[in-house]
């Protein structure tokens, strides 16, 4: 990223070796209108990204109820760190990450599949894809009629001589139900990231492995598993971040957290903290909280991105 | 690679035949419902349709004022998306072209940001706008929604207008033209392509948010979409024809978008990530 910008420095007119004495007034001007342009869009991002993580970060040393503010110091902290509650929500999160596996492992044969293009896939990739544009609110309420006791799912587990299951009042069989709703709603992102990874593949490659006598699987594990190790990589942090911190909609049109607070997540608990109670102060502890599982994540990302393959 | 023996491909296409189907089936199925009696529905559930009727859009229209909602959707994403587009395109073709002592660490700042969720930020946010008077007001959340919306799309056309080549705005700059002359003339024209995609993509985040617009406009008056969707699907679910035609006025845009736009998505979604 660096180089590019100063790649992109040294081509301006101006700028370089003479800026090193004293920049000529075209020079000036140009920075002038630059720093103009930039100025609004920075001022809101500032005034709404920035100094709110900030208020966040004090707020997270205080009890309050939005009107009145007492300094605590880290009680916030190791209350929410010795609630039960809070562990509670934390395993509900690790128990969504279950989706994970399911959307990469569909979503890197279907990609493949694509990619070989076979019968039909331009019309697999837009349906595949359909799910993606709708709300969360959507797809939850799809997921919930059709899992409700006197629902569609259960008609059918009848016709087939199963006992009906009550999916949406016990904790397990709701999560399976939000998990198969993520996964719905979920793998075509993860197809077409994956696909634009394998459209970048060399295709002697292939040609290569087959005079070797590899056949498709084999071509599958040792060539288009590593050549899209990036995408890969992008698509599982990206749902990792996914499960911590945009299950909103889809538990808040579903289970609304219940039952007994169940089904809620970390996302829906500080909303509740937010909205329902008055209790903002632990609220943003547990939003630093996910903040910083966040940022790990990003790091993390960075860290095993293949940096060769980047800009 | 590899082609497949014609028995894998057809195994493989009845696989992905089904895995399309329970993909379409429900939305058809919610569409049909979506314009059937709550009588006809009851009598048979998963048959032919009987009758054919819009009450059920007429009636969350009339009594559930959905017709509302969507003039207040419309227009908070309407004017969202113009503000939001167009402090982005200035600031990313300044970043681009026009770089600056600092231009550097302006741009660090917004990819800092970009994959900020909303979790850290509704507390702090819920409470500056309930102090500028802003909760309950259509302004309120268009602010949150251009502020949110940003840095991604900073650094997503930052990066279409830095392959504009700098030949053609130097002599532009030369036969006269100034930033704006050259940001509209030459700029612009050359970017449409990522310009359209970046707008289809903050259309549908927009259109499909619910967090902050259930937040930030918690009246029925100035209610969104999405919110009020939420709440007649949680609270009329003995009447699944109510809630169809629901989702049907909630859905159908995005759909529509996706039909028109494909070739723009599937450019936008697989872009953010360095792969070439």
């Amino acid at each position: 990223m660096t180089k590019t910008l100063e790649r992109a420095a040294g081509i301006q007119p101006g700028t370089g070796a003479r800026s090193k004495r004293r920049k000529n007034s075209l020079t000036r001007q140009r920075e002038r209108i630059g720093m103009l342009a930039s100025l609004p869009a920075l001022i809101f991002v500032m005034a709404l990204m920035f100094f709110p993580i900030g208020f966040a970060t004090w707020l997270s040393f205080e009890k309050t109820n939005g009107v009145y503010y007492h300094f605590i110091g880290i009680k916030n902290y190791t209350s929410i760190f010795s609630s039960p509650l809070v562990h509670q929500v934390f395993r509900t999160n690790l128990k969504f990450l279950i989706a994970i596996p399911i959307v990469i492992t569909l979503g890197s044969l279907t990609s493949v599949l694509l990619y070989q293009e076979i019968y039909g896939w331009r019309f697999y990739r837009l349906v595949f894809f359909l799910p993606s544009v709708l709300s969360a609110s959507v797809t939850g309420i799809i997921f919930r009629t059709a899992f409700t006791y006197d629902g569609p799912v259960n008609s059918a587990l009848k016709l087939f001589g199963f006992q009906p299951i009550n999916f949406l009042v016990h904790a397990n069989s709701a999560i399976f139900v939000i998990s198969l709703a993520l996964v719905w709603a979920g793998f075509g992102y993860a197809m077409l990231i994956l696909l634009s990874g394998l459209t970048a593949i060399d295709t002697d490659i292939f040609l290569a492995a087959q005079v070797d006598g590899a056949g498709w699987w084999r071509q599958f594990q040792y060539i288009v598993i590593p050549s899209i190790r990036n995408q890969l990589v992008f698509v599982t942090t990206i749902n990792i971040m996914y499960t911590f911190t945009s299950l909103f909609g889809f538990i808040f049109v579903m289970t609304a957290g219940g039952p007994l607070f169940s089904t809620t997540t970390v996302d829906y608990l500080v909303f509740q903290k937010a909205f329902s109670s008055q209790d903002m102060g632990e609220g943003s502890a547990l939003a630093i909280l996910v903040f910083g599982i966040i940022a790990l994540l990003t790091l993390t990302q960075a860290k095993y991105l293949r940096t060769d393959a980047q800009d | 690679m590899q082609k497949l023996t014609w028995q894998m491909q057809l195994l493989i296409s009845m696989v992905l035949g089904s895995v399309a189907i329970s993909t379409l089936w429900p939305l058809f199925y919610v569409l049909v419902t979506s314009s059937r009696t709550l009588n006809d529905y009851l009598n048979n559930l998963y048959g032919i349709p009987r009758e054919f009727t819009l009450s059920n859009f007429k009636i969350l229209w009339d009594n559930y004022s959905l017709g509302l909602a969507a003039r207040n959707t419309i227009e908070v994403v309407g004017i969202s998306m113009i503000c939001c587009l167009s402090l982005s395109s200035l600031a990313a073709f300044g970043l681009a072209k026009y770089p600056y002592r600092g231009s550097k660490y302006v741009n660090w700042a917004f990819i800092a940001v970009m994959l900020l969720p909303s979790t850290v930020l509704i507390i702090p946010i819920y409470l500056v706008l309930s102090k500028l008077q802003l909760v309950g007001h259509l302004p309120g959340l268009m602010i949150v929604y251009i502020a949110t919306n940003i840095p991604f799309s900073v650094f997503f056309l930052r990066a279409a207008f830095k392959a504009v080549p700098d030949s053609i705005l130097e002599a532009a700059r030369i036969d006269g033209a100034g930033f704006f002359r050259a940001f509209r003339s030459i700029a612009m024209p050359s970017v449409l392509a990522s310009f359209t995609t970046l707008a289809v993509l903050q259309f549908l985040g927009m259109w499909n948010e619910l967090l902050y617009a259930y937040l930030i406009l918690p009246d029925q008056s100035t209610r969104l979409l999405t919110p009020a969707l939420a709440n007649i699907g949680g609270r009329y679910t003995s009447n699944p024809p109510l809630v169809a035609a629901a989702l049907v006025i909630t859905a159908t845009p995005t759909l529509v978008l996706l039909a028109f736009s494909s070739k723009y998505l599937v450019r936008g979604v697989t872009s953010g990530i360095g792969s070439s």
